[in-house]
């Protein structure tokens, strides 16, 4: 490596960011030596719940889950995860979960705990972390990026009402990328000067320093409220040297070529259809050129009207007012329904095309945990949340069921099977009280 | 008054004292008769007691179960079934007693006692900052992620503006890339000069070509060299021929490539032609818009000029058919002879512009070759930027860990210019430069001259001081309140008090609203999206205009005139006798029976409040007690089901008549009957704010009358907008004087107000009634407060 930096005067200013610097050759030459296939997670979530009339009531076909049997494994999928038929074995629908803490949160609060569960206080509605920051805390120096975070609304929100499901080691929200143009560029983008890029990574570490040796004399004259946020400021600061030094790494590797033309990078969420295809065929390419491991994409936020995804429900010939949909699900489950079949449908075409994509001797979807649900169930309910499992075959998930759990389990349960399934050694997550035995085969 | 309501404005103004007062007379024999019995001294039930739960929210974990006790009654979980429910008025006086206390305490948790907090620059103001420090015209916030709003709808609220990691990237690349506009290497650029005649031929474009643009048609303009960098401009000679009773037509210019099926273009102008021949003159940054690639199929940049008169739908679609051999052509189209256009002579393009090279702003950045050597160059320029950036004198040590940072950076760096380019866009990433920093203790301190410039200039241009301000500051003269007041009319005088109008105004009345409704054009074939644009442009201009002639803010209620341009004026349904001509705004004077004046019939807020389809009374009376009249209504609680038009029981009953269902509802009445009749009074007006005497339930139901009674909750009755206006104006002045004094000031200290500022508040409303209502003597009023003053 010609790279040179100064590890120790680093390691000196790096305060709490310590812990990542050391772990990078030593995973870089493990990588290489073991050469074993990456692991994966990705998180879909979207928002205000779904329809779920009783068996035997008009519409009852439209009710979100499948149909139970009398095992698990003999179950039956409504219209609504029709499209899901030919991948019956690779996805596993879960009832019943959710995050026990925050049932007592408003209906429209819950949409930035669903990767955390959190329960969010006033007044500063404080997040913690969520299972893709944490599982990138552990991977991130493997890839060129530690997680990849979309969203249709893009940036953060405000608490409550967060445009990203992402939440950093402190609990800020991680912003999200919304613009397929950007994402693209990140990803995937040329840059032809890499001697700029290097004086450039050089040129902002030494800056930080220089903030960071400041800031000790700053602080000092400040108010607590002030303090807070100049250590808002200092945060950032730390997480860009990680980011830094990790990057100058990833400059000598030069980036995957992806041909643009594959891509509507063009889409907009004014076309619904077009917009959330592209935002998966982009996290289908972060996985397959092994750029990042970790993806989150919020289909749209909590917040009503607000959200820009108010409007997808067009793409299935419906009303553009998802939330209102949801509100009127009890008496004409249909509308939402329809509309939720639309979105499994995507759903269904990204795990397609994982599963058609081969790597090593299975599929790149065997190595990919896909899980897929809102943190709402019916009309803003925090309980009984619709959650589909998908992927992960290869990493030891087994799937063709239907589990029904009850109110005592949660839902955090499942991110720690994931964690298991990642490898990675975090046994505990938020409220979790152990593993699903089920999911894993 | 009924009681309820009594109660809700009681406890939100009652002190705790007060409050508890109103618990034991009311809240407890509720509580006694329906809960203590399975959450008590004998039983508690789900580990529940609600007896003994602490009453003051502010502490521990009480507001928690109390918040889920509301959530349970509004929900209609508890009592349970086969116990004794709640009358709907003792159910109402519980959950408005519960979700009052419950606001109250959060808004007591989140206080920062009246002081406001470091607050980051917001998207708009780095942006405007970093051009006005740099002297770059360019869209710099486009890649920032948004800004989220605080509660009372401001998007310059301290606490709401956050920082991460990922922000700070944004702005180390969007510093880095500002800096390499202005600090230039090397000679001079060549600069490209073309002129274009007749419209150029350009095989497979679709539709009609030339130098004649009528509506629908285009002329093309192809330069085959262009610069990739800086200003350019483009000289358009052109006349209208505009037929009487038409108005002018109405050119876009937009600029890109011709790719193979879509041609990526961005608008560079939206512009009226007149009669009589004239050159029009436009700049731009050529980096704002798609040029071809450097091999492209389709080389050359491309300029395209189209007529949108009217509603932009276009006339010419295709070229007319030649006629076959032996037919006669088809006499011309009637109404094109009706039709305005605009005759092009000439698109003669220049760029990249300079006056001088390197350009006048690099030189006041860096310098001249030759001026000292490098590293006196280099501290010279960072201590003249460094003051301006961080809007206060620098200290010998700041400047001087800087130049060290120089040295480091240079030594890497293949040229000066490349190392102050890497310097001072870091400079710009500093918490100095980012943050209004107001150092201060709990205690409160005045803020000293500078500060004082800064709060000023952000609150009234959005962007750092300029150098009057800094002189007064200098001088230390500029807190005298008669030096604040002159200043104040000389920052409203100036253009870039356009942008306190236009962000207060958005942020105020919610005009981003406008743009987040989808307009269903089974409901409304003839809505074209771009008159969102004009909406919202009403709207702002509106209130500039008020600002401007010193008119009393009860105009915002109702107003003689209108600030409209013809597609507005059109779609108001005025007489065309009164349309203005083009796309630009003019003031028009409003008629008697023109149906509109103030901000309560202004497309935008009417659009903004509706579902796209339907009016919205719900929204638009949520929208006028909240920033009209400063008393929003608690949000919904949790799973209260929205209205559903389309459900059997409602489908054929007025919009009213639904809500008198809903209300019907214990869950819903509660607040419903407060809110309703407020939007009930909009419903002359559709969804997208034209006027109407029938509305229909779907477009093809039969017209109903529209039915504007509203009774409000303490009995008053009003008809429609008209009666709401005179309402309005007969008695609520008062409480729309101080909410307009309340947004004005939280907007102005870029905090959210809370109990200590009441006093101000109240000093401030009393000055703006009596003058009349002034806005400028409000600002000025803001300016000169205790509140503004200090930190």
């Amino acid at each position: 490596m010609a790279n040179t930096f100064d590890l120790n005067r680093r390691t000196f200013l790096r305060g709490t960011g310590a812990a990542l610097a050391l772990p990078f050759m030593e995973s870089l030459s493990h990588a290489k030596a073991a050469a074993e296939l990456p692991r994966r997670m990705a998180f879909v979530y979207f928002p205000f719940g779904v329809a779920l009339p009783k068996d035997g009531s008009p519409g009852a076909e439209w009710n979100w889950f499948p149909k139970a049997g009398k095992t698990a494994k003999d179950f039956q999928f409504r219209s609504v995860q029709k499209s899901l038929e030919p991948l019956r074995d690779e996805v596993t629908v879960m009832s019943g979960l959710s995050h026990p803490r925050c049932r007592s949160l408003g209906g429209h609060d819950t949409g930035d705990t669903w990767l955390t569960g959190h329960h969010l206080a006033a007044p500063t509605y404080s997040n913690t972390v969520s299972v893709d920051q944490l599982a990138a805390q552990h991977l991130g120096v493997s890839t060129r990026f530690p997680s990849l975070v979309l969203s249709s609304d893009g940036g953060v929100g405000e608490p409550t009402r967060s445009t990203t499901i992402s939440f950093s080691r402190t609990g800020r929200p991680v912003p999200a990328l919304a613009s397929p143009k950007q994402i693209f560029a990140k990803l995937f983008g040329q840059t032809t000067d890499d001697q700029l890029a290097r004086q450039r990574l050089n040129n902002t570490q030494s800056l930080l320093d220089l903030v960071l040796a400041n800031s000790k004399s700053v602080r000092g004259k400040l108010g607590t409220r002030d303090q807070a946020k100049l250590d808002e400021y200092l945060d950032s600061v730390r997480d860009i040297e990680k980011r830094v030094e990790q990057s100058q790494r990833w400059l000598e590797i030069p980036k995957p070529r992806v041909e643009e033309k594959t891509l509507d990078l063009s889409a907009t969420p004014k076309g619904p259809e077009e917009y959330i295809r592209v935002m998966y065929d982009l996290m289908y390419l972060a996985f397959q050129t092994d750029t990042t491991r970790l993806a989150t994409y919020m289909i749209g936020q909590v917040a009503g009207a607000t959200t820009i995804a108010n409007s997808f429900p067009t793409a299935a010939g419906q009303q553009a007012n998802w939330h209102g949909l949801a509100h009127g699900a009890g008496k004409k489950p249909e509308a939402l329904g329809k509309f939720d079949q639309f979105l499994v449908a995507q759903l269904a075409r990204f795990l397609t095309r994982l599963k058609d994509t081969r790597e090593g001797e299975g599929t790149l979807l065997d190595r990919t945990m896909v899980l897929y649900g809102s943190s709402n169930s019916r009309t803003h309910n925090n309980n009984n949340y619709p959650l589909l499992l998908a992927g992960g075959r290869g990493l030891g998930l087994q799937h063709g069921q239907f589990q029904q759990y009850d109110a005592k389990t949660p839902f955090a349960n499942v991110f720690v099977t994931m964690f298991d399934r990642m490898r990675l050694p975090i046994d505990r997550f938020a409220d979790s009280t152990g593993g699903l035995d089920a999911l894993v085969g | 008054m009924n009681r309820w309501v009594s109660i809700l404005v009681l406890s939100a103004l009652a002190s705790w004292a007060r409050a508890d007062e109103v618990f034991a007379k009311d809240i407890r024999p509720i509580l006694q008769r329906y809960c203590y019995g399975c959450h008590g001294a004998e039983k508690q039930k789900g580990k529940l007691r609600l007896d003994t739960l602490d009453l003051n929210f502010d502490r521990g974990q009480s507001a928690e179960r109390w918040h889920d006790a509301l959530d349970q009654l509004n929900q209609g979980d508890m009592p349970p079934e086969d116990e004794p429910q709640l009358t709907a008025v003792e159910q109402a006086a519980l959950t408005g007693w519960l979700t009052q206390r419950l606001k109250a305490a959060a808004e007591a948790r989140r206080s920062t006692g009246g002081q406001g907090v470091m607050r980051r620059l917001t998207r708009y103001e780095y942006a405007n900052t970093l051009r006005d420090l740099l002297g770059v015209k360019l869209d710099f916030a486009k890649d920032l992620p948004p800004e989220p709003a605080s509660p009372d709808g401001f998007k310059n609220n301290g606490l709401a503006l956050g920082m991460s990691a990922e922000q700070l990237e944004y702005y180390l690349a969007i510093n880095r890339t500002a800096l390499g506009k202005v600090i230039v290497e090397g000679d001079a650029p060549k600069v490209v000069k073309a002129r274009v005649e007749k419209s150029s031929p350009i095989r497979r474009v679709k539709g009609v070509t030339g130098n004649t643009v009528v509506p629908g048609a285009q002329y093309l303009a192809k330069f085959d060299e262009f610069p990739r960098e800086g200003t350019f401009r483009l000289r358009v000679h052109a006349s209208a021929k505009v037929p009487k009773g038409a108005g002018l037509p109405r050119m876009r210019i937009t600029i890109g490539v011709r790719a193979d099926v879509q041609a990526p273009q961005e608008t560079l102008v939206v512009a009226d032609v007149k009669p009589g021949a004239q050159v029009l003159e436009f700049t731009g940054r050529i980096e704002d818009f798609p040029l071809p690639g450097h091999n492209p199929k389709y080389p050359g940049l491309l300029a395209r000029i189209t007529n949108e008169y009217d509603d932009g739908s276009g006339f010419i679609k295709r070229k007319p058919k030649k006629p076959k051999k032996g037919e006669k052509a088809p006499p011309p189209d009637p109404d094109l002879a009706k039709q305005p256009v605009i005759e092009i002579t000439a698109v003669e393009f220049e760029g990249p512009l300079f006056e001088a090279w390197p350009p006048a702003n690099h030189v006041a950045l860096i310098g001249k070759p030759g001026e000292g050597n490098e590293e006196s160059r280099a501290m010279t320029s960072l201590k003249r930027f460094m003051s301006r950036a961080y809007r206060r004198p620098v200290t010998p040590k700041e400047t001087g860990a800087m130049f060290d940072l120089y040295r480091v950076i240079r030594k890497r760096s293949d040229s000066f210019e490349a190392a102050m380019r890497e310097t001072l866009a870091l400079v710009l990433a500093t918490p100095d430069f980012l943050y209004l920093v107001e150092p201060a203790a709990a205690q409160r301190r005045a803020l000293n001259d500078h500060e004082l410039a800064a709060r000023l200039s952000y609150f009234l241009w959005s962007t750092m001081p300029d150098a009057t301000l800094i002189q007064l500051a200098e001088a230390g003269k500029l807190r005298a309140p008669k030096t604040l007041a002159a200043q104040v009319d000389r920052m409203l005088a100036d253009p870039r008090s356009g942008q306190f109008v236009e962000h207060f105004t958005d942020q105020w009345l919610n005009l981003s609203g406008i743009s987040r409704v989808a307009v269903n054009p089974q409901f409304h074939p003839k809505f074209n999206d771009a008159l969102k644009v004009d909406m919202r442009r009403e709207t702002q201009l509106f209130f500039a205009e008020i600002l401007r002639t010193d008119a009393s803010a009860l105009q915002f209620l109702d107003a003689d005139f209108a600030m409209l341009n013809r597609d507005l004026a059109k779609h108001y349904d005025l007489p065309q006798s009164d349309w203005p001509v083009g796309v630009a705004f003019e003031r028009v004077t409003l008629k008697g029976n023109d149906r509109r004046g103030g901000l309560l019939t202004q497309g935008g807020i009417l659009l903004a409040n509706s579902d796209g389809e339907q009016s919205h009374p719900i929204r638009r009376a949520v929208w006028l007690l909240d920033r009209v009249l400063g008393t929003p209504p608690a949000p919904p609680p949790p799973d209260v089901p929205e209205l559903d038009g389309n459900s059997p029981e409602l489908r054929n009953l007025s919009i009213r008549q639904q809500m008198e269902v809903h209300r019907e509802k214990a869950a819903c009445a509660n607040c419903h009957r407060d809110i309703d009749p407020w939007g009930i009074a909009f419903e002359e007006y559709d969804a997208v704010g034209r006027w109407r005497e029938n509305w229909r339930a779907n477009p093809k139901a039969k017209p109903q009358p529209v039915d504007a009674l509203a009774k409000l909750a303490d009995g008053t009755e009003l008809t429609g907008i008209a009666g709401l206006k005179q309402h309005l104006l007969e008695h609520e002045t008062d409480r729309f004087a101080a909410a307009l004094t309340r947004k004005l000031l939280a907007y102005a200290l870029g905090r959210s107000l809370e109990f200590s500022d009441d006093a101000a508040v109240s000093a401030l409303t009393q000055r703006f009634e009596k003058g009349d209502y002034q806005l400028r003597a409000l600002i000025t009023g803001i300016v000169q407060s205790e509140d503004f003053l200090t930190k």
